[in-house]
């Protein structure tokens, strides 16, 4: 009798236990915006290229252009000019902008951050490297770059130029491998950022989240229920973010999750889900150099057998087509290209015209797709069956990122088929254009087509060389047009970056009204407003 | 042999196999998919950069030559660079290990407490309803991933009765204790923070019970079967004929030599914790070492791997060493037969 007793006890004890921790305070809400990202959060914007890094840097830098839906303002910079022949860019810096640490943005600070960039060579360093020659401090304000090469998206491609303090980082070098720079500050700028932009570092859980907070100093524009303190906190399972939309403990949630995830969290309160077409284009992309992708009619009646309208309406609901190479809202979009439907008739039309004519029972082709996308899968079993109307064998080769990565590095390895979404790194065409068909980037995972092809890099270096926007604009579209008659790759569909937000006090029109297609560029949190009064 | 004898030599064999687990682990780990120095890069960085970063990291040498590299750094504590995080791995371990430890030490004193604590009672009571309850209750919990009590948790203390934090070890409102073990329940003890106590003892208490049901059930069938054969034999019936109170009888002659095949599970359950732990530690956000193991091998992040297999080697052999104390402590012919050999 008294064991069953101390049984009953002790069970409530726990129960006490448990009401008890669970009646403690709930933190007190805040003017605080809470957005997912994935790990590692990186804070050196000579190091990262990635979605959050991206995002991070957008919040903690500035850079001296800002991307605009037409291309660029000038930012950090309040004036430029180029030189008659096209090489030199001089920028005169806004005076009074100020870093975190309260001195004041000089142009020693710019040539610093080029200078840092170029010789660490990872991150964003590919945009300029081979095109700048050197950087030079004319004055306090003025600083100039002088190019190798004419390159007309130069003034683009600074949007990813984000300026650090110099001073900042030269004090805290550890030994490296940049002989005098040591480091380059690489360990300093792991935990704490050295820059200017409307919010600073405030404390970096490890694996946890990033804290940042609104910066009094701020130079330019912040909007006034901007929060005060902003939060990028590591991306949990899918089950644990909707609890935290439905706590309000979220405000905005990361764009890779499960569409069904999306349409639950609509139906919470105070929740919308709002998408848009963020530059991203998913491409199958041919090995040019293998056959029987080689043969452009094989690649074209590939393009005429798939079932679109199953793939648009089944694989990609609410998603579009993609209309050529590159997604319809990046400058220098080539309106009314073609695009494929499905027609047995032209492919088969398209295989006769092919040098695989006469075998094409028990044809193999080879695609690879991420083993952690499904969707990957389903495009390519769907092709399959199309492709087996014709005797051509499909074989799906699933491989997690790593190996991909790995095989297209080599025509060889390489499978006929590679399906990969690509994003544009500056506000133009031409971002997309040499990533994806110049011979520089063949075998990299951006091109796994092996283009290899004088006349498109004649084009590309042609069309990044002029420097008048419109007749840069004009090649690109020419560009465009070969490539569609090329069909090096299958454009799918253009990416929609879909999230889910707290729109019952979460203002983030100012942003959303024109989203950009520059990676990070929707989540400059000085443009995003909250309401904690109006938390339901 | 004396018992100190056999346990310098348990601990030289367990050197020796965290050795061999080490060129184990440096060889596989080199043989996973993909070019470290590209995926750590990106695709567009120059090949130069990357070979620099090939060079730095002994990539480009032979598979032995680099693993003399990683030994002799690894003696002075320098585990190399982890290409997930860009620091030394060993200071990631060091982030990263005091939150699974915590979790895992949680998680333990659950499973210990709970189990035996129910499979004793399941014992006590046998074939009655509350052995039943415990009976059935350990085969569900056997049976579950702990991913799925985490889920139910979250759902039903985050979701629907909102009493417990969802995410994180603290709240952010919640001002974090200094440093000192990692381990932020421990440390806010320590610095006498009981506010930060609370709350970490909040966020921990979803993610370690959902990873303690599962050895928690384990130990408490294991605890009754042990009792319930114990219960059988002749000595018990002498014991209680010589009118030893029940409580004496329960604790002392029944529990206590019931407790050894426990113990060993225990041992082993309480290590494999710490690898099991990443589900959990995805589901309740919680920034641990499990988690960031598996980014790693996703990202064949070869110096960060070999780290985070050593570190479980080393916790899995050192727990074995205690469950051989503890059980030569619990029974008396293992001391014995040390003191006949010598």
């Amino acid at each position: 009798m008294r064991s069953k007793a101390g049984v009953l006890l002790f069970a409530a004890m726990v129960c006490g236990l448990i009401i008890g921790l669970a009646t403690m305070g709930i933190a007190q809400e805040e003017s605080l915006l809470r957005i997912n990202f994935h790990w590692p959060s990186r804070l050196d914007p000579a190091v990262g290229l990635e979605f959050n890094a991206s995002s991070a840097y957008v919040n903690l830098y500035d850079a001296l252009v800002y991307p605009v839906p037409d291309g660029v303002i000038l930012h950090a910079a309040e004036s430029y000019e180029v030189s008659k022949d096209n090489l030199t860019y001089i920028f005169k810096l806004h005076k009074g902008i100020k870093f975190h640490s309260g001195n004041e943005m000089t142009a020693e600070d710019v040539k610093f951050s080029m200078d840092r960039l170029l010789e660490i060579g990872e991150g964003f360093s590919y945009l300029y490297l081979g095109k700048v020659d050197h950087t030079e401090v004319i004055d306090k304000y003025t600083v100039s770059f002088t190019l190798n090469v004419s390159f007309g998206p130069f003034l683009s491609s600074l949007i990813r130029l984000y300026i650090l303090e110099k001073a900042s980082v030269m004090a805290n070098l550890k030994d490296g491998p940049y002989g005098s720079f040591g480091d380059y500050g690489k360990e300093f700028l792991l935990t704490h950022d050295a820059g200017s932009g409307a919010y600073m570092l405030k404390e970096m859980g490890p694996g946890e989240y990033v804290l940042m907070e609104k910066f009094a100093g701020y130079w330019g524009e912040i909007l006034p229920n901007a929060p005060d303190l902003v939060k990028f906190v590591r991306e949990p399972s899918a089950v644990t973010v909707k609890t935290m939309m439905a706590r309000r403990e979220l405000e905005i949630t990361t764009p890779w999750l499960a569409k069904e995830t999306y349409q639950d969290m609509a139906k919470i309160p105070g929740v919308e889900v709002v998408s848009w077409s963020n530059g991203f284009t998913e491409y199958e992309m041919w090995n040019t150099k293998k056959p029987p992708t080689d043969d452009i009619h094989f690649r074209k009646a590939l393009n005429w057998m798939l079932d679109w309208e199953q793939v648009l309406t089944g694989i990609y609901p609410g998603w579009t087509q993609a209309a050529g190479p590159i997604a319809h809202n990046l400058p220098g979009f080539k309106e009314g290209l073609f695009q494929y439907y499905q027609d047995m008739d032209k492919a088969r039309e398209e295989l006769q015209k092919s040098k695989y004519a006469d075998q094409l029972e028990g044809l193999k082709v080879t695609l690879g797709a991420n083993s952690l996308v499904p969707r990957m899968e389903q495009f390519a079993l769907m092709l399959q069956a199309n492709a087996a109307e014709f005797g051509i064998d499909v074989e799906i080769i699933k491989m997690p990122w790593g190996k991909m990565v790995e095989v297209v590095g080599s025509i060889e390895t390489n499978p006929n088929g590679m399906h990969i979404n690509v994003a544009p790194h500056y506000p133009e065409a031409g971002s997309m254009l040499a990533a994806k068909y110049h011979s520089n980037s063949a075998g990299t995972w951006e091109q796994s087509e092996y283009l290899l092809s004088d006349e498109i890099d004649a084009l590309i270096d042609d069309a990044l060389a002029t420097i008048d926007q419109d007749e840069r604009f004009r090649k690109y579209g020419l560009l465009q047009e070969v490539l569609v008659e090329l069909a090096p790759s299958m454009f799918i569909v253009e990416l929609l970056e879909e999230h889910a937000y707290q729109a019952a006090y979460v203002d983030w029109s100012a942003l959303l009204d024109n989203p950009s297609t520059i990676m990070g560029y929707n989540y400059d949190c000085r443009y995003i407003e909250v309401y904690p009064d109006r938390i339901p | 042999m004396s018992f100190s004898t056999y346990l310098v030599r348990r601990l030289m064999h367990s050197i020796l196999v965290l050795f061999g687990i080490s060129i184990l682990v440096f060889l596989i780990a080199r043989v996973l998919p993909g070019d470290p120095a590209r995926v750590a890069l990106g695709p567009r960085a120059p090949e130069e950069t990357v070979q620099r970063w090939r060079e730095w990291m002994h990539l480009d040498e032979p598979l032995h030559v680099q693993y003399y590299y990683w030994l002799a750094n690894a003696i002075h504590g320098d585990l190399g660079i982890s290409l997930y995080s860009r620091q030394n791995v060993a200071i990631d371990i060091k982030t990263y290990f005091p939150a699974t430890a915590e979790l895992a030490l949680f998680a333990g004193l659950i499973m210990t407490v709970f189990g035996v604590l129910f499979g004793a009672i399941s014992a006590r009571y046998s074939n009655t309803w509350v052995d039943n309850i415990v009976r059935i209750g350990s085969y569900v919990g056997v049976v579950t991933p702990a991913f799925i009590f985490g889920i139910l948790f979250l759902l039903l203390f985050g979701l629907v009765l909102k009493i417990l934090p969802t995410t994180g070890r603290l709240g952010y409102s919640t001002a974090a204790p200094p440093i000192i073990t990692g381990m932020v329940t421990i440390d806010s003890l320590i610095t006498v923070n009981f506010a930060a106590f609370l709350d970490a003892l909040k966020h921990l208490l979803m993610p370690a019970t959902a990873l303690a049901l599962g050895p928690m059930a384990q130990e408490a069938r294991i605890t009754r079967a042990s009792m319930s054969d114990n219960l059988k034999k002749d000595y018990m019936l002498l014991v209680s004929a010589q009118g030893i109170p029940e409580r004496l009888i329960n604790f002392k002659y029944l529990l206590k030599p019931s407790l050894i095949p426990t113990v060993s599970i225990l041992g082993l359950d309480f290590a494999a914790l710490l690898g099991n732990a990443f589900l959990v530690e995805l589901i309740f956000g919680w920034p641990g070492l499990s988690r960031y193991g598996i980014q790693t091998m996703l990202l064949s992040d070869l110096n960060a791997i070999t780290g985070v297999v050593m570190v479980l080697g080393i916790v899995f052999t050192t727990v074995n060493i205690l469950v051989d104390i503890v059980v030569a402590y619990l029974d008396p012919r293992i001391r014995l037969t040390g003191e006949r050999l010598q």
